[in-house]
């Protein structure tokens, strides 16, 4: 960009070093988190760190099967699919809309619902508690999915609005003239189009209940307990168990790692699109 | 609301008048969007009015029985309280060293690998892997690389011949370091936007420098940096709101100590909401923090309408 046409040796050369130095600083605590993972405790708790040993797998087994964290990892996976399948339907009732018609108030009703996210959660965290212990909700599943499905809402109808803007309109009008009602045509012609940004959206939806935590603190105790309440376990304030911890983090960080990585263009143009042209 | 002039209701009327789907002035799309946005109406108001609710009582979730009106006592409280000023202080601290360092970070990492470089794609995606991180995970992971004895970072630091330092009990470093380990994690937002911003700039400016002769420094500073005001303003207000939440990587490696070095805003109504049950102080405060990011946004987005006029 600074130097347009062929960049010179030395940008080159700078352009590596910086990327280089970048990518170890970024990369190697989740490097260190997975490799202390499979240490032993006596490995883990050296002053001199220990970088040749035999791995072991009895952390994961440990946390996975005896601390029963395989039942927080069930609880998230319950309310976050959930949750995302319903946001999808709520998202797609209002961005179909401000995507096709030239509504009256819509730019109103687009920036009403993106300044939904100013409001810090820990605001309506209270009464939050205090209402759904009234409805004897908590520790039960529909608080958080309520809550999550409110939370992603915003940034899904704007995704969405994004991909039903890009299918062309002549391929909607040639259904209208066939004889398609507005409804019939849209499930069968828009719907199937805008399928990959579902799934993206979907995806980016299902990623942040997963790492959600304030929510799940507040509104869960033992039975409903998510994945990320599962690891404050084990954050006390004389917590010795970091190979176990270690394992709990990689179990909870590695799928969406693993599922960024297929839909990294989808969710940089989420969360660069509602920025740059936000 | 709308002032636009009502003189075309003919056009409006019927379906003649209208072809295709577009110009629709019908009231279907309305009812289809009304069941989400009533949601979204209801899960924001509700709680807010309910928290002034709370925010006016006596209401302490240990003691039901001396639940009473207490008018704005709650409020008064809390303005005369130091602890209240401490958790201020203590945010704009942290939001101030985060959210700066990002920017110069991420800014620096973006013009540098906007180049076009042979595999600069390798760096400009592994560069965004801990955005996919929880913020739990982030908070425990820098806290067992920070530890004393064993941790990772320590060893570095007696390897350079310093002494080991607890730095997570060490009520001077406690909060600069959990402004790192956000730095660590955000920084590849502010990136991933900058670099986006970056690679939108039209082409002209950098001709007509380059055929000036001009310096890559001064081509940054005097083209590339005037450009790029208003999305860096519009990344600043992004991380400025998310940063002014900070919890999760509080309640992970320090729960607002040591002493209160960190009890940010977002601590402090959690800790007297839900470990000290005060939930009339908590709801009063929720909505002392609602106010005061009410107004950092409305000074933001006041500054980016004026930039925005002056460029467009």
């Amino acid at each position: 960009m600074f130097a347009l046409g062929r960049p010179s040796r030395t940008a080159v050369v700078t352009t590596y070093a910086v990327g280089v130095v970048a990518l170890l600083l970024f990369l190697f605590p989740i490097f260190w988190m997975v490799l202390t993972s499979v240490k032993t405790t006596a490995q883990a708790f050296t002053s001199d760190p220990v970088l040749v040993f035999q791995p072991t797998l009895d952390n994961y087994r440990e946390v996975l099967f005896e601390r029963g964290f395989s039942k927080y990892i069930g609880n998230s996976l319950v309310i976050g699919v959930i949750a995302t399948l319903l946001t999808l339907v709520l998202a797609v009732t209002v961005a179909y809309p401000l995507a096709r018609y030239d509504l009256r108030g819509g730019r109103q009703i687009t920036s009403w619902i993106l300044s939904l996210r100013i409001i810090p959660p820990i605001v309506s965290v209270v009464p939050l508690y205090i209402i759904f212990s009234n409805l004897n909700l908590v520790d039960q599943y529909p608080a958080l999915i309520i809550m999550y499905t409110f939370m992603n809402l915003p940034l899904a109808v704007w995704m969405l609005r994004g991909f039903f803007a890009d299918i062309p309109r002549e391929l909607e009008e040639a259904a209208l003239v066939d004889g398609s009602s507005p409804v019939g045509g849209f499930f069968r012609i828009v719907l199937p189009l805008v399928v990959p940004g579902l799934v993206a959206t979907g995806m980016l939806s299902l990623i942040f209940c997963w790492n959600e935590f304030l929510f799940a603190n507040v509104l869960t105790a033992a039975r409903a307990k998510t994945a990320p309440v599962g690891l404050t376990e084990y954050a006390t304030p004389t917590g010795v168990l970091w190979t176990q911890i270690m394992a709990a983090g990689t179990v909870v960080v590695l799928p969406v790692m693993v599922v960024g990585v297929f839909i990294q263009g989808f969710l940089v143009r989420g969360l660069a699109a509602g920025a740059v042209k936000g | 609301m709308s002032t636009e002039p009502q003189a075309l209701p003919i056009n409006r009327v019927g379906p003649v008048a209208q072809p295709g789907p577009v110009r629709g002035r019908r009231i279907g799309p309305y009812l289809v969007m009304l069941p989400a946005l009533l949601f979204l109406l209801a899960i924001s108001i509700a709680p807010l009015l309910y928290s002034l609710v709370v925010s006016l009582l006596r209401y302490n979730l240990m003691n039901p029985d001396r639940m009473g009106f207490a008018g704005l006592r709650n409020f008064q409280l809390i303005l005369s309280s130091p602890d209240f000023w401490n958790s201020l202080l203590v945010t704009v601290e942290f939001v101030v060293i985060a959210v700066g360092l990002e920017l110069v970070l991420g800014l620096g990492l973006a013009l540098v690998l906007s180049r076009d470089v042979p595999g600069v794609g390798v760096f400009r995606s592994f560069i965004l892997v801990p955005l996919a991180l929880a913020p739990v995970v982030v908070g425990l992971l820098w806290r067992f690389m920070l530890n004393t004895e064993s941790g990772i970072l320590n060893w570095v630091i007696s390897v350079l011949g310093f002494s080991r330092t607890d730095f997570l009990s060490n009520t001077t470093l406690a909060l600069p370091i959990i402004a790192l380990v956000d730095v660590w994690q955000w920084t590849p937002f502010m990136f991933l936007i900058l670099l986006a911003a970056i690679q939108a700039l039209p082409h002209e400016p950098f001709e007509a420098a380059a055929i000036d002769g001009a310096s890559t420094r001064e081509t940054i500073l005097h083209i590339a940096l005037p450009m790029l005001r208003y999305p860096i303003l519009v990344a600043v207000l992004l991380r400025t709101i998310d940063a002014f939440r900070v919890y999760d990587l509080i309640f992970m490696m320090t729960r607002g100590g040591p002493v209160n070095a960190t009890d940010t805003l977002s601590w402090s109504v959690y800790n007297n909401g839900f470990r000290n049950f005060n939930m009339g102080y908590a709801a009063a405060l929720s909505w002392i923090i609602l106010i005061i990011v009410t107004a950092v946004v409305t000074v933001f987005i006041r500054l980016l309408a004026g930039r925005a006029g002056e460029t467009a």
